[in-house]
């Protein structure tokens, strides 16, 4: 910022620094055209009564006010019901995914900060599953999952917990199964970061907290962990705003309509919009499910970067 | 003596957790490859309620089938060029903007700068939902008041990723820029070379590492995205993520078939993953430790 206070007016300053300017031109076209003008499109989209006759041209969609949000918004209608129960199954899903998927995480980054033979390689193995497509992670897991010749249920019946094979990709149970392949597929990134984390962490701290007799525990609880803190919180916000986005595990273990109990907001609208044909009120929905993650996203800009940007 | 005794259970202790730690880690990828080799009738017979029938981990006819024909059904070779295409393209285009974007912000304190950041930022985390639908009325938009077709094209798929790619990439290579002390540049431009000229000799090659993580992010990226590529791709352009769902129809599911395809999809993932691990690993922690 030192340039700002020292010289002149503006237009001495957006002359000096000319060549920064065509440097982020592409990327500032690419970005408009593809980021804040789409957006400012759904949003208008979202008033009108946009349908497949009207979709060749947009401009003939009437103006319908805010009647696509009272119907995505209506716990009697059938749409508006979907859909609020689709933001408590995300809500729901995410609750277990991101909590369950970082206390993993952060169990293996404690094991894998040990010394021990072969190392290297344990840490590089467990990153598989994060490298793995989504698609091929999430179909495996749909043919593991399945009733009668999948492994899941082999195993549940020979350990004697279930008695009859279940069904896990239909109905009540569903959400479950796309849980339990999440946090399979999610938990080494989170445990990747926190490693990293704990490297930074100098050894003298812990050698001096031994030397004055503080147990295992304690140094984990005043040491390690108030220390994790700064990217524990990152980490967390960052999971809980992507979360919402989750539609990949969803599509492809369960299919287009992943029946009530498991529908999530992105699987919803795409089908109100490219089966149903409601543009409009697919905008609509999208636009609601903005306006919830921006509330995280403002959190997450003022509250764990502020020195950062102005930097 | 009781010390010594104490510090071996431990060790053993340790490596016992290590390994329940990878069986349940590899435990999909040996399904999928056992699958891979297992005959159609073998899987589909297969019952986890008649004894000598369940399904097991060690193919009972091993087969090569499934790799052979691998074609045939569903077009995943296809498929398979039509995404390499996808993300070898959004790759170099994503690298090439978010060198430029990345190293603007990192170097100049010009006006409107933190206004890009934190917008840069945010997009980053706007649902890719809410995006779809505009995408879908403006690839109509422009193909009918242009005449230039967007569905179903490699550009556009093209164009799509690399928007979406940029915000990340180029919040991280800022970052790399950032640990490059600007003395550099300015040593680069005493010696003759102009302000970009720097950047391109110079600095892009010390910030190599930075820049092959944000190149494998941003193929992994394309390779992966199922969303958009299911409405925006058509038979042409169709990705292996998208050709992957193809082999469960409403009347048959070929799960050989499928677990084959899916170990052909991971090895360009994990052969770049194998060769670059250091660089990459190194590069996304930097990139979400120091922002």
């Amino acid at each position: 910022m030192k340039n700002l206070k020292n010289n002149g007016t503006l237009i001495t300053q957006i002359k000096k620094n000319r060549i920064a300017y065509y440097l982020i031109i592409p990327a500032l076209i690419c970005m408009t055209l593809v980021h804040i003008f789409p957006m400012l499109w759904g949003f208008t989209i979202s008033f009108t009564g946009l349908d497949i006759y009207t979709v060749a041209d947009w401009t003939k969609a009437p103006f319908v006010g805010i009647g696509n949000y009272l119907e995505g918004l209506d716990v009697n209608s059938p749409t508006g019901g979907r859909f609020l129960r689709s933001l408590w199954n995300i809500t729901y899903y995410g609750i277990v995914v991101i909590s369950l998927g970082y206390l993993i995480g952060l169990g293996v980054a404690l094991v894998l900060n040990q010394n021990f033979i072969g190392r290297t390689i344990v840490r590089g193995l467990i990153l598989l599953p994060y490298i793995i497509p989504d698609s091929v992670a999430y179909s495996v897991w749909r043919f593991m999952f399945q009733a009668r010749i999948g492994i899941v249920n082999q195993y549940l019946l020979s350990l004697g917990w279930i008695s009859e094979p279940k069904i896990w990709l239909v109905g009540d149970r569903a959400i479950y199964a796309v849980m339990v392949a999440s946090i399979w597929k999610g938990w080494p990134f989170t445990c990747l970061i926190l490693l990293a984390g704990l490297q930074s962490i100098p050894l003298e701290l812990h050698d001096a907290a031994k030397i004055d007799g503080a147990s295992v525990w304690h140094r984990f609880r005043f040491i390690t962990f108030p220390l994790l803190m700064p990217v524990t919180t990152v980490l967390l916000l960052l999971s809980v705003l992507w979360n919402f986005n989750a539609f990949n595990q969803f599509y492809v273990l369960l299919g287009r309509d992943p029946g009530i109990a498991a529908d999530v907001p992105s699987t919803l609208i795409l089908r109100e919009a490219f089966e149903s044909f409601h543009y409009g009120v697919g905008s609509a929905m999208s636009v609601v499910l903005m306006g919830i993650m921006l509330v995280f996203a403002i959190f997450y800009i003022k509250k764990i970067r502020p020195g950062e940007i102005a930097q | 003596m009781n010390r010594k005794i104490i510090k071996k259970i431990k060790r053993v202790f340790l490596y016992l957790v290590v390994v329940v730690i990878l069986i349940s880690v590899l435990m999909p990828f040996f399904w999928m490859v056992s699958g891979s080799f297992k005959t159609r009738l073998e899987i589909q017979a297969s019952d986890t309620k008649i004894p000598g029938k369940e399904p097991s981990w060690i193919p009972r006819r091993p087969t090569l089938r499934n790799y052979v024909t691998v074609n045939k059904e569903v077009k995943i070779l296809d498929y398979f060029k039509n995404s390499i295409v996808i993300s070898l393209g959004t790759m170099f285009f994503c690298i090439l903007i978010a060198v430029m974007a990345g190293y603007s912000i990192s170097r100049f304190a010009f006006p409107g700068r933190s206004v890009y950041t934190v917008s840069v930022l945010s997009t980053q985390m706007f649902p890719g939902i809410l995006f779809l639908i505009p995408y879908f009325v403006m690839f109509i938009w422009i193909r009918k008041n242009i005449g230039l077709p967007m569905r179903n094209t490699y550009w556009g798929m093209i164009f799509t990723y690399t928007s979406f790619a940029l915000p990340f990439s180029i919040w991280i290579l800022r970052g790399y820029f950032n640990t490059i002390p600007r003395e550099i540049d300015e040593q680069a431009q005493i010696d003759g070379c102009t302000r970009v000229g720097a950047l391109f000799r110079v600095i892009v090659p010390l910030a190599k590492p930075g820049i092959t993580a944000v190149g494998i992010y941003a193929f992994i990226m394309a390779w992966n995205e199922i969303l958009f590529a299911s409405v925006l791709t058509g038979k042409d352009t169709t990705t292996v993520a998208i050709g992957l769902l193809k082999y469960i129809t409403a009347q048959e599911a070929r799960w050989g078939g499928m677990m084959a395809a899916c170990v052909l999809v991971s090895l360009p993932v994990l052969a770049f993953f194998t060769v670059l691990q250091k660089q990459f690993v190194r590069g996304l922690v930097a990139g979400a430790m120091k922002g």
